[in-house]
């Protein structure tokens, strides 16, 4: 019985989730949000020419690598947390939550809409920079490898942290503000754009704190010819301890997540739900 | 008449339920009993308590006391299986946007162990002509039979229709009466109907419960409320001196017919009134008003 209810959770969310993956193939104004990033990774890395400093590597693979790293922490840290936050107002999680295993179905459907928006836009960005731009890719079977692993526990790092703060943000209009600040200030500080050596060492730091920097270095790693390893700040990739800060993540996400979802998910009733949209209304929002 | 009724024949059994926000007590001692098959409204004023009661039968509030059975559970024990036989449709949900009619309830069927078919369900609330509309483009009596469609699409035995009718044009309203006449007649579904209007409470209930000031004050049958309200009639008519005069009596007619013995003739302005239950449940909101004017917004801001 508890076999069968599980496999139902699970049809219910893989469909789900190819519903809204169409979906996302279907609207053009959501889909150009992810092409445009694609873009301008690509139009960086045709104006920037020179070498990082100190290697033969070009600046644009460095920053086509940043740039790939870069898109799957926006996809867990900022498209999740408005997903979330929009459905939650809009009531979709409450009726999941009134539906039996639709809080499960909807936590794997948008596991695999997160999933596939980063897979689909990286492998995008770097089919993309390699044909148009002369862009990076792995070199031999470890690269490859290394960019999988990478990519994968990058997304592990994010994806629930990104799902821990649409649990608690407000609202759609207030999230997209309070998240888009340090998101850049992030981009900026942790060598995704230009060689994190060039930055003071206190930011540096400070970003290393953060998960960013790690993608962007495991990324390089997996993109860059060895030789390139030069300009990192350690003078290595770091592997292990990419891997080790980037699970920490996952873990320290893992944690929060559950038991905010489970919150907001409980939270949820139709008096609140029309408080909110009062409010909505009162704030000038247009109705959906 | 009526047989009597079985343990399992009671769907919802609340006794002596309280919820308290801070101060502000918004429920203070609610008892229901709703059987299966029957349409149930609760009838009362905003911020009487009705959102609130309901939510404490959904399983979406905890109540500050009381008990409460709902299919048989304590609602705020309901597993899966219990939800599963539990509809609601509310008045916020504005969810789904993107998604297509058709779609959307054929992927909420997917959770049900025995769902309706979804085109037969399309059909039934009329919306068939918009199976492959995009939700956000429908009416908003569309997007509420829409909703009643999803409610019901794992045919719940028991069904939770809150204000549902709010904002629509009279003949949606119609409409909507007629769905929700045939669920109950031809489906057996129970349906508890929150609603501040008391016409549509009479037009589709099998029975009457008014909720005022976080108390149920008065519950029965339409006709029985109806009956009770139309008990004292208000007799009034113009004393000699001129000033006028009115008195309630169980008994008018015996009432009247003292005036004109004691006049011995007509009596100028007689006028004999029996109040229609609209009377009778305008009269309790505001006597409750009048209560509870101190408290009322401590109950808003919890609300």
């Amino acid at each position: 019985m508890r076999g069968t209810h599980m496999k139902g959770c699970l049809r219910a969310g893989l469909q789900r989730g190819g519903i809204e993956l169409r979906q996302l193939l279907r609207n053009p104004k959501e889909l150009s949000g992810h092409l445009s990033n694609v873009a301008v990774a690509l139009a960086v890395a045709a104006f920037v020419g020179d070498d990082v400093p100190g290697t033969r590597t070009p600046m644009a693979h460095l920053v086509l690598a940043g740039f790939a790293a870069y898109l799957l922490f926006q996809v867990g840290l900022v498209t999740l947390p408005q997903i979330l936050v929009t459905e939650r107002e809009e009531g979709a999680l409450l009726r999941l939550r009134a539906t039996p295993g639709g809080i499960p179905a909807y936590l794997i459907a948008k596991c695999l809409l997160v999933v596939g928006t980063a897979v689909g836009t990286l492998a995008l960005l770097l089919l993309a920079a390699a044909v148009l731009v002369d862009g990076p890719l792995p070199h031999g079977p470890g690269g490859w490898l290394t960019l999988l692993w990478v990519t994968a526990l990058g997304l592990l790092a994010v994806v629930p942290l990104g799902a821990a703060i649409g649990a608690v943000l407000p609202n759609p209009r207030e999230a997209l503000a309070l998240i888009m600040l340090p998101v850049m200030g992030l981009l900026v500080t942790s060598g995704t754009v230009f060689p994190l050596t060039s930055l003071p060492v206190p930011v540096q730091q400070v970003a290393s704190v953060f998960p960013l920097k790690w993608m962007a270095q495991g990324l390089r790693s997996a993109l860059l010819p060895d030789s390139a390893r030069a300009a990192e700040a350690a003078g290595s990739w770091e592997l292990p301890l990419v891997a080790a800060v980037l699970t920490a993540w996952a873990v320290l996400g893992f944690l929060l997540a559950v038991p905010l979802l489970r919150r907001a998910a409980r939270r949820e009733s139709g008096s609140r739900l029309t408080a909110r949209h009062r409010k909505a209304a009162q704030s000038g929002a247009a109705p959906s | 008449m009526t047989p009597p009724r079985t343990p399992a024949d009671v769907v919802v059994e609340a006794r002596d339920v309280t919820m308290a926000y801070g101060d502000a007590d918004v429920l203070r001692g609610v008892d229901l009993d709703i059987h299966r098959g029957e349409v149930f409204a609760l009838l009362g004023p905003n911020g009487a308590g009705k959102t609130t009661t309901v939510e404490i039968l959904e399983g979406f509030r905890r109540r500050s006391g009381g008990e409460v059975r709902v299919l048989g559970a304590d609602p705020e024990r309901g597993d899966d299986a219990w939800r599963g036989r539990i509809g609601l449709v509310l008045q916020s949900w504005r969810d789904h946007p993107r998604w297509r009619v058709a779609e959307l309830l054929g992927h909420f069927a997917t959770y049900y162990p025995d769902p309706r078919d979804p085109a037969e369900l399309l059909a039934l609330v009329g919306l068939t002509g918009q199976a492959d509309r995009q939700v956000n483009r429908l009416s908003g009596g569309q997007r509420r039979r829409l909703d009643v469609a999803l409610g019901i699409v794992g045919r719940p035995e028991l069904l939770f229709l809150d204000e549902p009718t709010t904002g629509f044009d009279p003949e949606a309203r119609h409409e909507f009466h007629l769905l929700v006449e045939r669920l109950a007649r031809d489906e057996g579904v129970t349906v508890l109907l929150t609603t501040h209007d008391l016409a549509e409470a009479e037009r589709l209930a099998d029975r009457i419960a008014m909720l005022v000031g976080g108390r149920i004050r008065a519950c029965g049958t339409p006709a029985e409320l109806a009956r009770r309200a139309a008990a004292q009639a208000e007799v009034r008519w113009t004393a000699d001196d001129g000033t006028p005069r009115r008195e309630r009596s169980e008994d008018p007619s015996r009432l009247v017919w003292e005036l004109h013995r004691d006049a011995d003739g007509p009596i100028p302005g007689l006028e004999v009134r029996r109040p229609t239950l609209e009377d009778t449940y305008l009269h309790m909101v505001h006597r409750a008003a009048d209560d509870t004017d101190g408290t009322e917004d401590a109950k808003e801001r919890a609300a």
